[in-house]
């Protein structure tokens, strides 16, 4: 069993912590897909690998929220490539929007 | 549709006589979706100018793919008689991955068309029976290239 070690703050000390501010976690726009009655599970996947580039199994994983939960967020990025993202999921024909991330 | 084989860059499809008209017929159907159907976003944060940055980029596409529709349509190298019986379609993987898009669009637009409904629709009548046709038509090209493609 691992040995705890001992603490390197001792108590009534205040550590500073390192965190990322709104704006070093920007960009912040969400390219969502919603579920629809339409579209093939079987397209939905091959669109995801295409357009994003991901293995199958992670497109699988995605093309199963949307039909399990009703939508999933694909990616998190700036305003512009959140834009191309959604627009490459619409030329598709895939019910695809982008949310800011508040 | 059957794979007769892949070629460099491509695959070549045979067709039977009637499934090329039906598939021919079809994408004379394109483009199906309305223009001002796709919503860039649910809320009211993004500006108009992106909204209209869609439509643009999205009538852009829809005049290339309809310009690549009338060249595959047209083009009496792509499609040829097969020595089996029918005819033997040159695709290349772009043309694979075009005629998907061209497929779903159509199937999309015809359920568009019929409403949007949440489930198959049970009605089967004069006024539905062109939409419920092309999407299921759409359907099972798309499912077919899928699995030729993925196969």
């Amino acid at each position: 069993m691992a040995e705890t070690a001992a603490p390197e703050i001792k108590p009534g000390e205040i550590q500073e912590v390192e965190s990322e501010s709104k704006s070093e976690l920007e960009p912040g726009y969400l390219v969502i897909c919603w579920n629809d009655p339409v579209n093939y599970m079987h397209y939905v996947t091959h669109v995801f690998q295409k357009v994003f580039g991901w293995a199958r199994k992670k497109a699988e994983f995605h093309m199963l929220q949307v039909h399990e939960q009703g939508k999933s967020v694909l990616v998190r990025e700036s305003l512009e490539k959140a834009e191309h993202y959604v627009h490459q999921l619409q030329k598709h024909s895939l019910h695809a929007t982008m949310e800011r991330d508040e | 549709m059957k794979l007769i084989g892949r070629v460099k860059d491509g695959l070549e499809l045979q067709l039977p006589l009637r499934e090329k008209d039906l598939l021919w017929q079809l994408l004379r159907l394109y483009p199906r979706i309305p223009s001002n159907y796709p919503r860039l976003s649910k809320g009211a944060g993004l500006q108009a100018s992106s909204q209209h940055l869609l439509e643009e980029a999205l009538a852009e596409s829809r005049g290339q793919n309809q310009h690549t529709l009338q060249t595959l349509l047209n083009d009496p190298q792509r499609l040829k008689p097969h020595e089996g019986g029918g005819w033997r379609l040159k695709l290349s993987i772009g043309d694979v991955e075009w005629l998907l898009q061209v497929l779903n669009d159509i199937r999309v637009g015809s359920w568009i068309q019929l409403g949007s409904p949440e489930s198959p629709l049970r009605v089967l009548n004069a006024d539905t029976a062109p939409d419920v046709w092309a999407m299921e038509m759409a359907g099972s090209f798309q499912m077919r290239l899928l699995e030729i493609i993925e196969g």
